[in-house]
């Protein structure tokens, strides 16, 4: 008789094309399924009742049932059965024996009557599994973190030692291999192909198979098995093991029922039923069992749950609770309950040795290496464990948000490599990018190499990542996406104001947004483009401004500024020149920036009012800016953008107009000590500084018929009031002297000699009457080196006669000098001395003589 | 004509004034009965400037209506521009 009154003779009892059983589908497949549900374990639904259905009274024939164990009760029974290795070993076999059999029993296939409580009850063991095992997660080891996401990494030892069927072979009461005929009844495994990567659950399974596989081969299968559930096997080993381990006293029993009904699937059930019964019935009697299975299945999960519910939700203190439990190391253990928990933790963990008494059986190589990978194992954990010590700390929103803000400083620290050369490159760094380029810099233009910065942390990165092949991806991907964000970035940033007025329905004005680079318009005046006026250069000369027009000289300034500001610009956009002639493209963005370039210069030009015309009774517009400090400060960057023609040009223009010049003019030295105020010291300096310096690089290119021509624009002037300046005197020298070059370097042909000496002689005979008068005060003073220089320079170039003439007019401050000097320090007097003998030397003279 | 195109150009909104003093000495009278004067090297959409060779001259009245002025002397100076009144270009010193 059955016990749910199946038919249990015929070997083909249920459909071998039911699913879940005759595919060969990894088992566990449905576990880790269950695993997401998550914390709600539906027993109601898992359950379906059939527990409730069983006689409680009618187990006067579990003998028959189950088969009579007598013979086995005394068998010593391991409790390391290789279920599942040598299973494995037998897996072929059984894959053909079910083929045969499917082929020769046809009509069996439409007799459907078991399996289907299996499922269920599979489902409901599951459950219970899960349930247990979220209590309980794997613990023996108490450093071994509570589910901690690494399980993987923890497993693999024992997927090592599990493909080891030797290991488990050496199980002292290992049975004799059975038939393979007989063998397919135990094949609870799946093909080997189904196993792929190992997830905990699949471990636990595989070693329950193990134990179960050991078992059954203890005991002889009466019949052949081929359609054996993979599922209840694993549910099968899970009873062995834990029976084996904590309930010593049952075993004879069990083993009974595993002979009994390993064949059938419907009596597997109910050992399976039975578990959670017998963990909580401590008496152990073999004939009373059954019948106590019987009574309350259903009941007994319940308490399961309950119990087990409480664990979980009480979440990591409750598990450190249990971990620090004492290990199940004894089997002859009381089946309590706690016990009995910590037992099925055990028999549930992954490690498949963790018993005490099972190390002992490996040989001492082996356990050398488990300690080792145990010790590897703790200590990677330890890791885990100090460095998840700060998880959560962060949101993913605050991680990405301080990446972004580093990444938008790395690249514009570095300049984005694609956008090199653009403005925005410019708008973080403009006052190093001017200066740079104003020192000559390293990167004129953008295809020279990045600096040193950009090139190592923007493309070696992934050069030198990408001598190792394996991590060739990683870092070239961030930097892609690094790139991409700031991109995005970017644009997004482009994007936003553009909508920059807000009209609401009904209202009746607009509302405009502001933000630091565009501000709220507070007048809205159109601008006109300037644009237009660089394309009528030539009504340039129509321009006529009032000289005093203060107003509109500054605002020529400021256009001269923003105009010099976008020569810069654009001279940092220079492409490269064409380097062949076939690269048409190469050559039309240099036509184009060519002719850009022209614009702006003519721009420029325009904007420096060199063409304009005088008005009568005001100085020269040009020479006007050359009054402010602002304007003189330019002078530098704007002669960096003229042709040389212009430059000529602007030297003609201040010479020509060098007595209306404000730091002549208005700088004149007085014989007595009056000095200059502050600001037009200040201005002089300034204009010295700035100014002089580009006229002196300007005149050193000049040929001498120009220097010539030069000077004689000055005999046009007010010589006198030229001389009686610093700055005039200064220029007259540089004139002078730059002659003189040119005569030591044997430049100038006969004809310009012959010019210059002509004006040169015109213009001593004009500025001999200011000689005495140039001097900045009277001789204490002092301060008057610029005056000898100029006198020098005359002296030089000067004909006996006008030596003669020099000496005369200088004569009264050159002695009045020597005698000051003896009154003075020694090396001020020294110092006042040389400054004379600058004059006396250039006329074959020397200061000694008159002492 | 070309004239009125430049005044156009150059003055749309009244900090481009502002702009032609850049470098130039200038006197900003402030909240709280101050004034400045120095050299404007730079401002900005608030007002916010920057001053070199900066003379600022408090006034301060007492309570028997005692006037009286305490000056102060700074090499450079930056203004938050939500104090400043007015900004006028100084006679030229010069």
């Amino acid at each position: 008789m059955s016990f749910f009154g199946f038919d249990t003779t015929g070997p083909g009892r249920h459909n071998p094309a039911a699913a879940g059983f005759s595919q060969a589908h990894n088992p566990f497949a449905g576990l880790s399924n269950r695993e997401d549900e998550g914390d709600a374990l539906e027993f109601e639904e898992t359950y379906d009742g059939l527990g409730d259905q069983l006689e409680e009274t009618g187990d006067a024939f579990n003998d028959d049932t189950f088969g009579d164990t007598a013979g086995l009760d005394s068998a010593p029974v391991g409790k390391d059965f290789d279920f599942f290795g040598s299973t494995a070993k037998v897996a072929n076999a059984f894959e053909e024996e079910h083929v045969r059999f499917a082929r020769q029993q046809p009509a069996v296939k439409a007799a459907p009557p078991a399996p289907q409580p299996g499922p269920s009850h599979v489902m409901l063991q599951h459950s219970a599994f899960q349930s247990t095992s979220y209590g309980y997660a794997p613990q023996p080891t108490a450093h071994k973190p509570v589910r901690t996401g690494y399980e993987k990494y923890s497993n693999e030892p024992v997927a090592e030692l599990q493909v080891d069927a030797a290991l488990w072979g050496v199980a002292p009461k290992k049975p004799p291999q059975p038939s393979p005929a007989a063998a397919p009844a135990a094949q609870p495994v799946p093909a080997a192909a189904s196993r792929k990567v190992l997830s905990l659950e699949e471990v636990e399974a595989q070693m329950r198979a193990q134990a179960k596989k050991a078992a059954q081969h203890a005991t002889p299968s009466p019949a052949p098995q081929p359609q054996a559930p993979p599922p209840m096997h694993y549910d099968q080993a899970y009873e062995y093991q834990q029976h084996a381990q904590a309930h010593l006293p049952q075993q004879a029993d069990h083993l009974r029922h595993d002979q009994a009904f390993a064949p059938g699937h419907a009596q597997q059930h109910v050992t399976i039923l039975q578990r959670p019964h017998a963990n909580q019935v401590p008496s152990p009697q073999p004939p009373t069992q059954p019948s106590g299975h019987r009574q309350q299945p259903s009941g007994s999960m319940q308490p399961t749950k309950i119990l087990q519910n409480p664990n979980r939700l009480s979440g990591d203190a409750a598990r450190i609770g249990v971990r620090q439990h004492p290990t199940p190391t004894m089997p002859a253990a009381h089946p309590a309950h706690p016990v009995h928990r910590q037992q099925n933790s055990f028999s549930r963990q992954p490690q498949i040795i963790t018993h005490p008494s099972q190390l002992a059986q490996l040989s001492e190589e082996e356990k050398a290496a488990y300690l080792e990978q145990e010790a590897k194992r703790a200590k990677r954990n330890h890791k885990i464990f100090l460095m998840s010590r700060d998880n959560g700390i962060m949101t993913p929103q605050d991680k990405s948000f301080v990446t972004r803000i580093q990444l938008q400083q790395l690249v514009s620290a570095t300049g984005n490599p694609n956008e090199h050369g653009t403005d925005e490159s410019l708008a973080e760094d403009f006052y190093y990018q001017v200066h740079s380029q104003i020192q000559g810099s390293q990167r004129q233009h953008p295809n020279q190499p990045l600096n040193n910065f950009a090139q190592t942390y923007l493309f070696q990165t992934g050069s030198r990542q990408g001598g190792m092949r394996r991590h060739h991806r990683g870092p070239e991907n961030h930097v892609q996406r690094m790139e991409q964000q700031v991109q995005r970035a970017v644009e997004a940033a482009k994007n936003k104001p553009k909508n920059k007025q807000l009209v609401i329905e009904g209202s009746l004005g607009k509302i405009s947004f502001s933000n630091a680079k565009t501000p709220k318009p507070l007048l809205n005046i159109k601008r006109a483009e300037n644009t237009s006026e660089a394309n009528r250069p030539g009504s340039a000369h129509k321009h006529v401004h009032h000289g005093g027009d203060r107003k509109s000289e500054l605002r020529s300034i400021e256009r001269i500024y923003s105009t010099l500001m976008q020569m810069e610009d654009h001279d940092r956009n220079m492409p490269p020149p064409p380097s062949n002639d076939a690269d048409n493209e190469a050559i039309q963005k240099f036509v184009t920036w060519n002719s850009e370039a022209q614009l702006l210069n003519n721009k420029l030009w325009e904007s420096l009012r060199v063409h304009d015309h005088q008005d009568n009774g005001h100085v020269h517009p040009f020479i006007a800016l050359m009054s402010y400090t602002k304007g003189m400060k330019a002078m530098q960057r704007i002669t960096r953008h003229l042709t040389h023609e212009q430059r000529t040009t602007i030297l003609t223009l201040i010479v020509v107009n060098l007595d209306s010049l404000e730091v002549v003019r208005n700088a004149q030295v007085t014989p007595d000590a009056t000095q200059l105020n502050a600001a037009m010291r200040e201005n002089v300096e300034l204009f010295s500084v700035a100014v002089m310096s580009t006229l002196f690089t300007i005149l050193n290119e000049l040929d001498l018929d120009l220097v010539a021509g030069v000077l004689g624009l000055v005999c046009t002037r007010n010589v006198d009031v030229i001389g009686k300046s610093r700055i005039g005197a200064s220029m007259l020298t540089m004139i002078l002297s730059r002659a003189e070059i040119i005569k030591h370097g044997g430049g100038g042909s006969e004809q310009a000699w012959r010019a210059w000496d002509m004006t040169h002689t015109q213009f001593f005979d004009l500025i001999e009457p200011t000689l005495p008068h140039m001097f900045p005060g009277p001789v204490t003073a002092g301060d008057d080196i610029y005056v000898w220089q100029l006198l020098a320079a005359l002296g030089i170039g000067a004909s006996p006669d006008q030596q003669q003439r020099l000496v005369l007019a200088v004569k009264d401050r050159v002695m009045d000098t020597v005698a000051l000097s003896k009154t003075l320090p020694a090396d001020m007097a020294a110092q006042r001395l040389q400054n004379v003998n600058l004059f006396m030397r250039s006329i074959g003279l020397d200061v000694e003589l008159l002492q | 004509m070309a004239e009125a195109r430049d005044e156009g150009s150059a003055v749309s909104e009244p900090l481009d004034l502002v702009r032609l003093l850049l470098d130039e000495v200038v006197c900003v009278k402030l909240r709280g009965d101050r004034e400045l004067k120095g050299r404007l090297h730079a401002y900005d959409s608030h007002c916010n400037l920057v001053l070199g060779d900066v003379e600022e001259t408090i006034y301060v009245v007492d309570e028997e209506d005692d006037e009286e002025t305490v000056s102060k002397k700074s090499e450079m100076l930056f203004v938050r521009g939500d104090s400043v009144v007015l900004i006028s270009p100084h006679a030229r010193t010069f």
